[in-house]
């Protein structure tokens, strides 16, 4: 059998990169928990869609727990587009994760401060949020630190 | 490239070291004078003073906060300005040259002045204005800075106006453009100052900028230099805003930076409304430092310097107001091969009005922060101190630590000779004590095993130790010198052979003006946005007070978040808008995280330390 040669010119990507993919499937993994937990909640899958959604202009409970579980499945279901996106060192993927984080962290941070925060779910967006920027990765996925520098 | 054959000279001999100023002064202030060019609507050319002075009256402030009128307009002249007056400490003296102006009288000015605009045909079009130009948060330190005016003495729009109508009655009868000129001999330099007098800085009534006061000086200057009897212009200078010492100048030579006419007549391109010099055509992002105090500036430098140097982000900084000087250069031109050419007048310290008045030169309107103050003269600061641009036109431009072109190779050579003769007294000394040293170290070996030598081999040791530094550091000089005399005979056969250095060598901050093209991906409504976008905020901010009080922080929140985002699409910045919000968000949480979790996190962090290092000994122990 045909031994492979082992490729030395092959760069090794940083362990950011290992790091921030493992944060994201931990945090799909949670935002998953989050689409399930309403539905089971109001007994979806036993007795299928049987509440109204609305009464008037309002949402019912059962309303909001479904666009809750909706939003949540949006989240889980961008993580794995984006999941996919970065494995394959996608400039569009970088910036995807950076906004999907930083909303991500908004979403966490109103939750902290009105309702039952999430520290998992916070820890894991500060750890992507941080190893985004790190010079290394940024320079792997083609973004430059003096972009646009005009700023905000 | 110029050379110093190309353009007629004058003999400087007759007028060298004179302290009063000659009529050769003038041929030389007339040979080198600029071609200023304006901004398309600025209404203010340099004229002169004594129009000026006649319709002003005088004043004194003092300070128990009264003011007293001393000569009333149309009464005053040049001698009556410099009569002795003597006033209490903290008094100012100052002209005021459009009187208080009632409600009805500001109407007719403003009406009037809108006439005269039409007519005149000179209007001024921002393009994109200069709120487009700051990010978000300087837009709203400028709302701040916009409000400040209301508790902060300021020159209002009426006066702007009737000074306007004023200069364009007085130009009517002498369509002169003045400026003062003024030849200055220092260290083998040759200076030639010319100063411009505006009626007024309209800056921010004219052309949305940081202020507006009663008249203006500006100058820029021309270095020469001295060479086979003749002058050679070798740098010019101009004053402007931001800028100081060596980033004021450009070589003569630098043809990229510095236009001339006729290879002898630099060009200026004036600021609109705030008259401000600039070497290059365009429009310019003038920055403005809210005056803050100390531990807050403190603060944000140490944040700037975690965000940059820790966080490896772009420095930026929200404390500044971007306002734009517009130096288009398609206005009107006043110089040599022009149209409309200068009327100049010699002036010199001996001149009564400028050495005699230290007051200001237009209304003293109590602004703490002087901008809405009009300026003193050409000689003296606000407070009465000597200018230093005139008592120190060299150190003005950073020139005072540069020799003239030909004295400049003489000197070159001196100091290589000097370090040569150092060298050579070096070698010697370094021989000697390496010498001696060798001689000592023998002995101290001699003297090794007898232990009834241990004193004399303690003191000996002691004496070879200090020998021993002495010559290291003479060996360090004599290395550091052959590296200095190399670069220096190097920099002497580059000037033997003509060759001159990068004429930007000496600048650190380039003025350049905005490159607006590459900026804005969508520029009306980036404009558009820039205008309404801060007001929209704060009608937010009061719907959301009145209709959900209880998500007040959660809105405000978000909103803002929101209008970052709009705001970097349209400045084509979202990538690092979005990454500088999750950066602060995430910094947020992990405080929030540490809060809640020290003891964890400081646990997690101990065990992490202690089975590295034991890993780290372990692997060292089994090799």
């Amino acid at each position: 059998m045909p031994r492979r040669k082992k490729n030395h010119n092959r760069k090794k990507n940083p362990i950011a990169i290992l790091v921030i993919a493992a944060a994201i499937v931990v945090l799909f993994l949670i935002r998953l928990v989050q689409v399930l937990q309403p539905l089971i909640r109001q007994q979806v899958f036993r007795l299928g869609f049987t509440s109204p959604l609305l009464v008037g202009w309002k949402l019912t409970l059962f309303g909001r727990e479904l666009l809750s579980s909706l939003f949540y499945f949006l989240l889980s279901a961008a993580s794995i587009i984006v999941l996919i996106g970065f494995l394959r060192l996608r400039r569009w993927s970088w910036v995807l994760l950076m906004a999907w984080t930083g909303l991500s962290l908004v979403i966490s941070l109103v939750n902290y401060f009105y309702s039952q925060p999430n520290y998992v779910v916070m820890a894991s967006n500060m750890i992507i949020a941080f190893a985004l920027n790190i010079t290394d990765v940024k320079r792997i996925f083609g973004i430059r630190s003096d972009e646009n520098v005009l700023g905000i | 490239m110029s050379s110093a054959s190309d353009y007629p000279v004058v003999s400087s001999a007759a007028s060298r070291d004179s302290a009063h100023p000659s009529p050769r002064d003038l041929d030389l202030l007339r040979q080198f004078e600029p071609v200023a060019r304006f901004t398309k609507g600025d209404p203010f050319t340099p004229t002169d003073v004594i129009h000026y002075v006649h319709d002003c009256s005088l004043w004194e402030h003092y300070p128990d906060g009264h003011e007293e009128l001393l000569v009333k307009e149309g009464e005053l002249t040049l001698d009556k300005l410099v009569e002795p007056r003597p006033a209490a400490f903290g008094t100012v003296r100052f002209l005021r040259f459009i009187e208080n102006l009632n409600l009805a009288e500001a109407a007719q000015v403003l009406a009037a002045l809108s006439r005269l605009r039409a007519r005149k045909r000179n209007h001024f079009s921002a393009g994109i204005g200069r709120l487009a130009r700051g990010g978000f948060l300087p837009r709203i330190v400028d709302g701040l800075f916009t409000l400040s005016f209301l508790l902060r003495g300021r020159v209002s729009a009426a006066t702007a106006a009737a000074a306007e109508l004023d200069f364009h009655e007085m130009f009517k009868e002498d369509p002169r453009y003045v400026y003062y000129g003024r030849v200055v001999r220092q260290n083998g330099w040759t200076i030639l100052q010319y100063w411009f007098f505006y009626y007024f800085n309209n800056w921010r009534s004219g052309f949305h900028g940081v202020n507006d006061h009663e008249s203006d000086w500006e100058m820029i200057a021309v270095y020469l230099y001295e060479a086979d009897g003749c002058l050679i212009p070798e740098w010019v200078a101009y004053a402007s805003h931001d800028f100081k010492g060596d980033d004021l100048r450009r070589r003569w030579d630098d043809e990229e930076e510095l236009k001339k006419i006729d290879g002898c007549h630099p060009v200026i391109f004036v600021g609109a409304g705030s008259h401000a010099s600039y070497f290059r055509q365009g429009e310019y992002q003038a920055e403005v430092n809210l005056p803050l105090p100390n531990w807050f500036l403190g603060i944000v430098q140490a944040w700037n310097k975690f965000w940059v140097e820790t966080l490896g982000q772009p420095p930026s900084n929200p404390f500044h107001i971007p306002f734009v000087d517009f130096a288009r250069g398609d206005g009107l031109r006043v110089g040599p091969g022009e149209h409309q050419s200068w009327s100049p007048v010699l002036i010199d310290e001996s001149t009564p009005w400028v050495g005699q008045y230290r007051g200001l030169w237009g209304l003293f309107a109590r602004d703490p922060i002087s901008g809405e103050n009009a300026p003193a003269g050409p000689m003296y600061n606000r407070d009465g101190s000597p200018r230093s641009s005139w008592y120190n036109p060299l150190g003005f431009a950073g020139l005072d630590k540069v020799p003239p072109p030909p004295d400049a190779l003489e000197m070159l050579k001196t100091n290589c000779e000097k370090i040569d003769k150092r060298q050579e007294e070096l070698e010697a000394v370094i021989s000697k004590g390496a010498r001696s040293l060798q001689s000592m170290g023998i002995n101290l070996k001699g003297m090794e095993g007898n232990p009834h030598l241990a004193k004399q081999y303690a003191a000996l040791e002691k004496k070879v130790k200090t020998l021993a530094e002495e010559v290291r550091g003479l060996r360090r000089e004599q290395s550091e010198n052959r590296a200095l005399l190399q670069g220096l005979s190097e920099q002497c056969q580059r000037m033997e052979a003509g060759v001159k250095d990068d004429p930007r060598a000496h600048i650190h901050h380039l003025a350049t003006p905005d490159k607006m093209n590459d900026v804005f991906r969508f520029d009306r409504a980036a404009e558009m946005w820039a205008a309404i976008s801060l007001s929209l905020l704060l009608f937010i901010i009061a719907a959301l007070i009145f209709f959900a009080p209880r998500y007040l922080w959660a809105g405000l929140g978000i909103i803002s978040l929101l209008f970052l985002v709009a705001e970097s699409i349209l400045r084509s910045a979202f990538v690092e808008t979005v990454s500088r919000i999750t950066l602060i968000l995430s910094m947020v949480t992990a405080l929030i995280l540490f809060f809640h979790f020290w003891k964890w996190i400081v646990v997690s962090a101990l065990l992490a330390i202690g089975a590295f290092l034991m890993y780290q000994r372990l692997r060292e122990l089994t090799g």
